[in-house]
Order: structure tokens, then C-alpha cells, then sequence
């Protein structure tokens, strides 16, 4: 079978760009208006779905091209209408719930919506699984380049923080390592090379257990070794996870932050951790012609 | 009626997330869905559930609705004759 290259074509993000506040960061978010330009459908998306939005928008940008498919992956979703949902389910005694929040409150509201204003009846879905969520969601975009099924496919991942699960997960010491984050990070890609070309997409790893250190290099090292790559500069989440905090895609920025910060060209293993879940993604970046 | 109006008007830029729209600039007499104020299937949903929280009216005929939901004018004057709280 033929198998076919995984290209880079365009990329956006929506991250924090100033230091934390009290321990989280909180993302440095564009007017809306220029991006969504109707009132009566901003009105009602809420702050991770404009998030979410307007960085695939801007990923399409300029792209002659329609998506084949869009993908996107999200850690715990739309929050901020769950959470308000599920208090007005308390406080009202499970009578009269607002329609507005729990339409919003799920998962594939942003993939749906990127679907509804570029005018784009292709493949969607999203993908929820916790801290492997952006990886799957590029797998699955991968896979359907590789095997010829698409010519192009958009590959997004969101995450909001809310004072709510900012206080849960402290308590269960998720922001030891880094201040708490959050950000949207988009990514077109596509099987042809072109003038726009960032990277190639070499190889997509996931890993779950308890290991060491010396484990991880090892594991590192094999999906070099598997992808004939003898030598590759390491984005760990030390270099990334300053600047977006930490949230369960918070790889996806590192995929951004390695295709747009690092100078050079040349192969680069992106790795990423969310508890006892590992993660890493080997692009081949190129400098621009 | 004038306080009933401008409560009205309040609930809705609440309930419905009307940005950059002020009590002032919605009109009594237009209508709220369509050319007026632009609302739709889902905004009639939300003011249905401000007439049951707020004013204690659970509407019975949906029929009449679209004449109720047309205005400002017509909702408030709705509420006044049927309001329970």
C-alpha cells in the first residue's frame, strides 16, 4: 500500500503571552469580531469555543485549500458552560434549564462550528481522552493522509482553565510542576510539500505507566530508531510548558512552539507528560525556500 | 409598565448574551425576532423560561406565542395581565 508524507501546511495558536497570575496563566485571546463576524453566533459560543474557533479560522487562513476532515481534541472541554449547566441542574432543582449552555457544553461544539462557517461538510470529530486527546486527534489525521483517504486535514486542540477546576486539580497537585494553562493550537496538514511547508510529521507516541527516567530515554530513542532517525533536538515540556502553562493539550502548543520558536531545520522529538501519561511527536522541520 | 419594560429588556441582554446591546437601544414597539432584534428558535426558548422564573407564567398555548414574543410592548403587556409573582 501506498503510504503517503504528512506535511505541516499552516498553524495557529492562542496562548498566554505574559507571566502567571497567581499561580495560571490565562490565554492572550484576539477580538473575536474580526474572526466570527456574526453577533448572533458569537453571542453565543462561550470563551473556549471562541478560543477554539478562531485559531482554526486563522490556521485556514490564507489556504486555497477546504479540509478533508477536521479533527480536534480537547482534555475536559467546554468547562465554563458544563460548570453552569450543572449549577443551574442544582440551584433549580432540575426545572427550567437554560438550552444555551448545555447545547454548548459539548465537546464537538468547536469542531462543529469550525464545520459551519468555513462551509465545510467533510469528516468531524473530536477526540477526548484526557491527556492523549491532541495525539489521537493527529493520528487519526495521520492516518487518513497516509492511507490517500484525504488530501488535507485540520488537527486542533482546546483546553480553558476555570477558577472551579483550577481549585480541584490543585488539590490534587496537577500544577506541582507548572503554573495551570490553557490555549487553543491549530494545525493544517496535508500530503503534498509546498512553498508553505513547515515540517513533516514523522511519528506519533503514547505511553501510560509508571517509569523512570532511564525508560523514557529508552522509549524515546526506540521511536527514533523506528523512523530510521539517528539524531533529533528534544522540545521537553521544560521549554514549552513555561510560556502555555500546564493543560492535558498542552502538547499542541508544543507542536506549535517547535515548528515556529526553534531555528534551524532538521528532525525534532516533541515530549509531553500529564501525571503517569507520556507523549511525543517527531516532526521533521524544514526552514522556509 | 416603563419598569416592567426596562426589567424585561435587562433579563433578555442577560439571558440571551446581547453584546454591545444597552437597554436603551432595544425599542418597545420592534419586533424581537426576525429584522428586529435578530432572535431566533432557541431565544424564544430562554424567554420562555424568564416568563416561569421571573413572573411565575407558564405559557399554555403555544400558538400564541409569536403574538406575545412579537415586542417589548406586547410581552410586557402579556406579563402585567398574567403575572403570578
Amino acid at each position: 500500500m501506498n503510504v503517503y508524507p504528512v506535511y505541516i501546511q499552516s498553524l495557529a495558536s492562542i496562548y498566554p503571552q505574559g507571566e502567571p497570575s497567581e499561580g495560571r496563566f490565562s490565554a492572550c485571546e484576539p477580538d473575536y469580531k474580526e474572526w466570527i463576524k456574526d453577533a448572533g453566533l458569537r453571542r453565543r459560543m462561550s470563551r473556549i469555543v471562541k478560543m477554539g474557533v478562531t485559531a482554526g479560522l486563522q490556521c485556514l487562513q490564507n489556504i486555497p485549500v477546504k479540509p478533508e476532515a477536521i479533527i480536534t481534541a480537547t482534555g475536559l472541554g467546554c468547562l465554563a458552560d458544563t460548570e453552569k449547566f450543572l449549577q443551574s441542574i442544582g440551584s433549580q432543582n432540575e426545572e427550567l434549564l437554560s438550552p444555551t449552555p448545555f447545547i454548548q457544553s459539548t465537546f464537538n461544539t468547536i469542531g462543529a462550528q469550525i464545520a459551519l462557517l468555513s462551509g465545510n461538510k467533510a469528516y468531524n470529530s473530536t477526540y477526548v481522552h484526557r491527556a492523549f486527546s491532541f495525539e489521537s486527534a493527529l493520528l487519526d489525521g495521520m492516518m487518513r493522509l497516509q492511507a490517500g483517504d484525504a488530501g488535507s486535514v485540520l488537527v486542533g486542540a482546546v483546553d480553558e482553565l476555570t477558577p472551579t477546576v483550577f481549585h480541584i486539580l490543585e488539590r490534587m497537585g496537577a500544577w506541582r510542576k507548572f503554573p495551570a494553562g490553557e490555549g487553543a493550537s491549530f494545525f493544517l496538514l496535508g500530503n503534498k510539500k509546498t512553498m508553505q511547508t513547515v515540517a513533516r510529521l514523522v511519528a506519533v507516541d503514547m505511553q501510560s505507566g509508571n517509569f523512570s527516567q532511564e525508560q523514557l530515554t529508552q522509549k524515546q530513542s526506540d521511536l527514533l530508531q523506528r523512523n530510521g532517525v539517528s539524531d533529533a533536538r528534544i522540545v521537553s515540556e521544560e521549554m514549552f510548558k513555561p510560556i502555555c502553562g500546564e493543560y492535558q493539550t498542552a502538547s499542541s502548543f508544543g507542536l506549535w512552539y517547535a515548528c515556529t520558536q526553534l531555528s534551524g531545520n532538521g528532525f525534532v522529538l516533541i515530549t509531553n507528560s500529564w501525571l503517569n501519561n507520556y507523549t511525543a511527536v517527531l516532526i521533521e522541520k524544514f526552514t522556509k525556500e | 409598565m416603563d419598569q416592567l419594560k426596562q426589567e424585561l429588556k435587562e433579563a433578555l441582554i442577560q439571558a440571551l448574551n446581547l453584546e454591545d446591546i444597552t437597554a436603551e437601544e432595544i425599542v418597545d414597539e420592534e419586533p424581537l425576532f426576525g429584522d428586529g432584534l435578530g432572535l431566533d428558535s432557541i431565544d424564544a426558548l430562554e424567554i420562555i423560561l424568564i416568563l416561569e422564573r421571573n413572573y411565575g407564567i407558564r405559557l399554555t398555548k403555544p400558538e400564541e406565542a409569536k403574538e406575545i414574543f412579537y415586542s417589548i410592548d406586547t410581552l410586557a403587556d402579556f406579563i402585567g395581565k398574567n403575572r403570578k409573582k
